[in-house]
């Protein structure tokens, strides 16, 4: 990931350039609107860098689906269907984002601990407490 | 030397986790609801026919989706929603997926206020909530996810579709200590054009525009509509409303509502361009003119696109 970040980044920044290079070159149709996602996101400052930051996110999010057994075929389709800021979140902290799975690994001081709260009403791990 | 004190460890331990009981047993009470919720709902409200899916082993994320999806009229089954939300290396699935899938979906995802008050008044409009648990402690998360669909004030208890069993019922207290440790989150998924009861400007610009960038501007004219009706004097809301006219083919539309936009926000540049632009693409160069200088007297990303439109007649 670090080796494919070192080569991205500058090709990502050389390409947003070359972007803008040719915007300010050639006329614009008067049929292209600023989209509703450019002004909302130019409304923060910093516009470029987390531009720049956005692509990379998706693509680390990519990588890291792929790596957490996610099948590739799907992991494109998941990964453009996140807003922006999900995009980075995920990508900063997919090993910290809770997941919902809803099993625990009980030893039996845990187990203990558990019940008593269950039946404090605080938790409920175990179904026969209610 | 070790040995001698691990007991001692041990012990300390032991009395740590007492404690840490004890003082969440002090923490830990019925939610309290604002007088202003108590006399919007009703006492009771159940939505009726929120269809069940049970989880089998970790997928309560896809069947609380299809749930939701279900009671919505999307036709999706949990097994076509296992791939596109599940993470086999996590044995789950995160909240930032659960509301990507909701988009791909073709209904709009909204985050709730992380309170009571809003899933409690959310659920009287009937709609189905998704909330994240952790049904354990802190420690030891148990993270869990489960469709809140009715709510009981007088015995204080909640209605869950959650794990393997339909409409368990919960004690607002045992479910209020769990939702807690997610920081209270929970969201629900509406149609374009359908807005959540309480929900902010912000909160529904952003969900708004995050369904946009997934469907696309046409798709998501309708949330724009009904944004601006909720929100009249939104510059972004006419501005975005705009955007979605024009890829509807409704281009005098569009300029009305990029009107509304600037006639709200003067500093909208964004929106002088626009408006601009359609007026120039029609002809009318006056009009087209006075707009596209404004957007070029403003410094920012637009004001070279502005004055290149500006020098083109």
């Amino acid at each position: 990931m670090k080796t494919l970040r070192r080569f991205l980044s500058p090709l990502l920044i050389l390409a947003l350039v070359l972007g803008s290079v040719s915007v300010s070159a050639a006329p614009l149709p008067a049929s292209e609107l600023v989209s509703t996602q450019a002004a909302i996101s130019a409304e923060r400052a910093d516009a470029d860098r987390e531009r720049i930051n956005e692509i990379l996110s998706r693509a680390e999010v990519q990588d890291q689906l792929v790596a957490q057994g996610v099948d590739l075929a799907e992991v494109e389709a998941r990964v453009a269907a996140l807003s922006d800021e999900e995009a980075r979140e995920m990508a900063e902290q997919l090993d910290q984002l809770p997941a919902g799975a809803s099993v625990v690994g009980a030893l039996v001081l845990i187990f203990l601990v558990l019940l008593v709260t269950d039946i404090l009403g605080l938790t409920n791990v175990f179904p026969f407490t209610r | 030397m070790q040995g001698r004190f691990q007991p001692a460890c041990k012990n300390a331990r032991l009395a740590g986790v007492l404690l840490l009981c004890l003082w969440l047993a002090g923490c830990a009470s019925t939610p309290q609801l604002a007088e202003t919720t108590k006399q919007a709902i009703p006492r009771q409200a159940t939505i009726e026919d929120v269809p069940f899916h049970s989880q089998r082993d970790y997928q309560c994320g896809p069947a609380s989706l299809a749930m939701v999806l279900n009671h919505g009229e999307v036709d999706v089954s949990m097994e076509s929603l296992i791939p596109q939300v599940f993470i086999p290396g996590r044995e789950g699935s995160v909240q930032p997926e659960m509301l990507a899938t909701v988009r791909r979906h073709g209904r709009i995802p909204f985050v709730l206020d992380n309170s009571f008050d809003a899933l409690l008044t959310e659920i009287a409009a009937g709609h189905p909530v998704v909330v994240m648990q952790n049904l354990s402690l802190p420690t030891w998360p148990m993270w869990h996810y489960a469709v809140a669909i009715g709510y009981d004030l007088d015995a204080e208890e909640m209605t869950l579709h959650s794990g393997e069993e339909a409409e368990r019922i919960e004690s607002f207290r045992r479910f209020d200590a769990t939702w807690a440790r997610s920081e209270r989150w929970a969201f629900i998924a509406l149609p374009p054009g359908e807005l959540p009861s309480g929900v902010g400007e912000q909160r529904a610009l952003q969900a708004i525009a995050g369904y946009e960038g997934v469907q696309g501007a046409e798709a998501t004219l309708p949330a724009w509509e009904a944004f601006v009706e909720r929100f009249p004097d939104s510059g972004m809301g006419y501005f975005a409303l705009g955007n979605a006219r024009y890829a509807a083919g409704e281009a005098a539309d569009a300029i009305e509502a990029f009107q509304s936009a600037v006639e709200r926000r003067d500093d909208l540049g964004a929106a002088w361009l626009n408006l601009g632009l359609l007026l120039q693409a029609r002809g009318e160069d006056g009009e087209a003119r006075r707009a596209l200088s404004r957007a070029a007297e403003m410094p920012g990303p637009w004001q070279e696109k502005a004055t290149q439109a500006l020098a083109q007649r």
